[in-house]
């Protein structure tokens, strides 16, 4: 199945808005995005924070493993970095959040780029058993500098909106106090909300950018085929090293939106293999190789764990044996369940569902 | 010290016999399929678990080793036929995903009917029994689960190298489609491998959770621990990941004795990402692996 209709111009190939119908959807979800903090309760509120987070670090695994097929088991040491780099700005420099988010990214795609030479020399699940090893060394490293990282304990994450005077002590930090907008109750989760969403907009926006610009489409040839894409002028060490980067840049940010918005943060969990697998997971569930997939992965993986919760409090009186396992095990179970069901039927992920849809309508009355 | 030093030496090749069981596990089923099976680790668990029950429902201890090696191997042959089959000629990174979640959907499945209280594995010897060498004292369990690793690992390259199955096998992971044009039945090749490695990682079920661990849900974490023996190996050889898997176990214990306690804080839990750290140094050199082989590229 073509994954998009047949373009005759380059022009084409390169618009942001390839069809009226991403203005008019972008025009819906807008106003929705905007009044969802007031129209939520406080549970999906949190699933909202919590899914722009995992938007802006499927982004991120997207360059890596979606447009340059560099499998990562690491993504979550880019994470713990990003969090542990603003949790510590925070703490024991007072840097306002707003300087340490971007700050974190630049931590982590700092390691990602020293990293990425190292991984030039290894493919497929080489690299995915070594950026494993990455992992663990990262937390090894984080659990054994206890006077700045606290070891297992965690750490708490101020959030300064500016920097601290001297003996004005605010824990938590400014950001963390609620205010009132007129008429408007913004609670410190809303006003995260609209950080968030505006965090994850733009990286939306980059990543898009990224796809469609030279440089997101020589990681692709290099995907695609390296030698192939080296014959044709594309340097493929240059392709991978940047994805990389990028990658690791976008991971470094969400980890910094993770910690912000859990406030208090340990290394283990949630910075595990697990992470890294539910990235994947999530860009496979998506569709691999869109940036439509990373969000809609991202979307839909964070709004099943309270739906799992509700379909197992519902089934737990019918099946006695599924007592036994815990709110995140049954999330997992379900989120299993679903991505090996699109694996073996539908291996473009909800890209793919939506291409059959709209390829349903477009097509009516006839069948193809 | 010197007994400290043999006793070390002997838990590490314990260890490295339990990685090297998982290890053959992985690289059985990658030779064949390419495949690299996240879910080893949670078979694992799940025939440390039968092997648990079948004891406990009575059956005499060498009677359900063997019922729970040739159960595990059907559960993974079974899982080879409904979710890995449909999935031949897609990317293999598609079926070295689709294992992980197969891996935890095992796990769920082992948590719901096995709960996740720890569990003592029934051994035929005395349990917590050691035996005398020189000074060193050596546990009983450990000297089994290098004498069983030693058994199959040369039972398993005695059916590769001798068999007609063996010769079958090689020739289904040296190239699938000549192999059916010789009238070799790849599928049930496949299946096979994937039995084996049900039956290898029984195994080695059983000789990890006996004292001093115990079965718990988290057994099957431990194939984290031997990824790096099967990427050092070369993940086409046998021999190799063999080889590296009892380094790597001889390594980690003797880094656990001998550098977690120099390394101050850095030091605490080290022996856990040695073998990782060792690994990526070797890869750094020869990104194929000690025994792989570099793949040639055609544009």
């Amino acid at each position: 199945m073509p994954t998009r209709p047949l373009l005759t111009r380059y022009e084409d190939d390169l618009k942001l808005f390839p069809d009226r119908w991403n203005l008019i959807g972008l025009a819906i979800a807008i106003p929705i995005l905007l009044a969802y903090p007031f129209l939520a309760n406080a549970q999906w509120l949190t699933v909202g924070n919590l899914a722009w987070v995992t938007v802006v670090g499927a982004v991120g695994m997207m360059m890596l493993t979606g447009f340059s097929g560099q499998i990562s088991l690491g993504h979550a040491a880019f994470l713990a970095l990003g969090a542990y780099t603003t949790a510590i700005l925070g703490e024991q420099f007072g840097l306002p959040f707003w300087l340490g988010i971007p700050v974190s990214g630049v931590v982590a795609a700092a390691v990602g780029l020293a990293i990425g030479p190292f991984a030039l020399r290894l493919e497929g699940l080489y690299l995915a058993i070594v950026t494993l090893g990455l992992l663990f060394l990262v937390n090894h490293t984080l659990h054994s500098l206890p006077d700045i990282t606290h070891g297992s304990i965690g750490i708490a994450v101020p959030m300064h909106t500016w920097f601290p005077a001297e003996g004005t002590p605010s824990p938590m930090g400014t950001f963390a106090q609620p205010l009132e907008l007129g008429p408007l109750a913004l609670s410190f989760e809303r006003k995260l909300y609209f950080v968030f969403l505006a965090l994850a907009m733009l990286v939306t926006y980059v990543g898009v950018n990224i796809q469609r610009s030279n440089t997101g489409r020589s990681m692709m040839a290099v995907r695609d085929h390296d030698v192939a894409a080296a014959v044709m002028g594309v340097h493929p060490a240059r392709a991978k090293i940047i994805s990389f980067g990028l990658s690791a840049f976008f991971a470094g940010i969400a980890g910094a939106m993770f910690a912000c918005q859990q406030q208090y943060i340990t290394i283990e969990p949630p910075f595990d293999l697990n992470m890294s697998v539910q990235y994947i997971a999530i860009i496979v569930l998506g569709g691999v190789g869109t940036i439509f997939g990373a969000v809609w992965g991202a979307l839909v993986f964070v709004a099943l764990s309270p739906l799992a919760e509700n379909l197992f409090d519902a089934l737990k009186p019918h099946i006695p044996l599924l007592g036994g396992l815990s709110s995140a095990q049954q999330a997992t179970l379900l989120f299993s369940l679903i991505v090996v069901g699109f694996l073996i039927f539908e291996p473009l992920g909800l890209f793919g569902l939506w291409l059959r849809i709209k390829r349903y309508f477009l097509a009516w009355p006839f069948k193809y | 010290m010197i007994s400290q030093l043999v006793q070390l030496v002997v838990s590490g090749l314990a260890l490295g016999a339990i990685y090297a069981l998982i290890a053959l596990g992985f690289v059985v089923i990658y030779r064949a399929s390419e495949v690299f099976n996240f879910a080893q680790g949670e078979l694992l668990s799940t025939g440390a678990f039968l092997m648990v029950a079948l004891c406990g429902a009575g059956v005499p201890w060498a009677l359900a080793l063997i019922l729970a090696m040739a159960l595990t191997g059907l559960l993974a042959a079974g899982i080879e036929r409904a979710v890995m089959r449909p999935l031949i000629g897609r990317p293999i990174f598609v079926s070295a995903i689709l294992t992980i979640f197969v891996g935890f959907f095992l796990r769920a499945m082992v948590i719901i009917i096995w709960g996740v209280e720890p569990r003592g594995m029934p051994t035929p010897w005395e349990t917590t029994g050691v035996i005398e060498l020189g000074e060193a004292r050596v546990l009983w369990n450990s000297i089994g689960s290098v004498v069983a690793g030693l058994l199959t690992l040369g039972a398993f390259f005695l059916l590769i190298r001798y068999t007609k199955l063996g010769v079958a096998m090689r020739a289904a992971s040296a190239d699938q489609e000549a192999s059916l044009a010789h009238g070799i039945p790849v599928g049930r090749i496949l299946g096979t491998t994937w039995f084996l490695a049900g039956m290898f990682a029984a195994l080695g079920g059983v000789f990890l959770g006996m004292f001093p661990s115990s079965v718990d849900s988290n057994l099957g974490l431990i194939a984290l621990r031997a990824f790096p023996a099967v990427i050092l190996g070369g993940l086409e050889s046998p021999l190799g990941a063999v080889l590296a898997a009892l380094i790597l176990g001889v390594l980690e214990v003797l880094a656990q004795a001998y550098l977690n306690p120099v390394m101050g804080h850095f030091g605490h839990n080290f022996h856990g990402v040695f073998p990782y750290l060792v690994m990526i140094l070797v890869l750094i050199v020869r990104p194929y692996g000690l025994f792989g082989h570099q793949e040639v590229k055609r544009a």
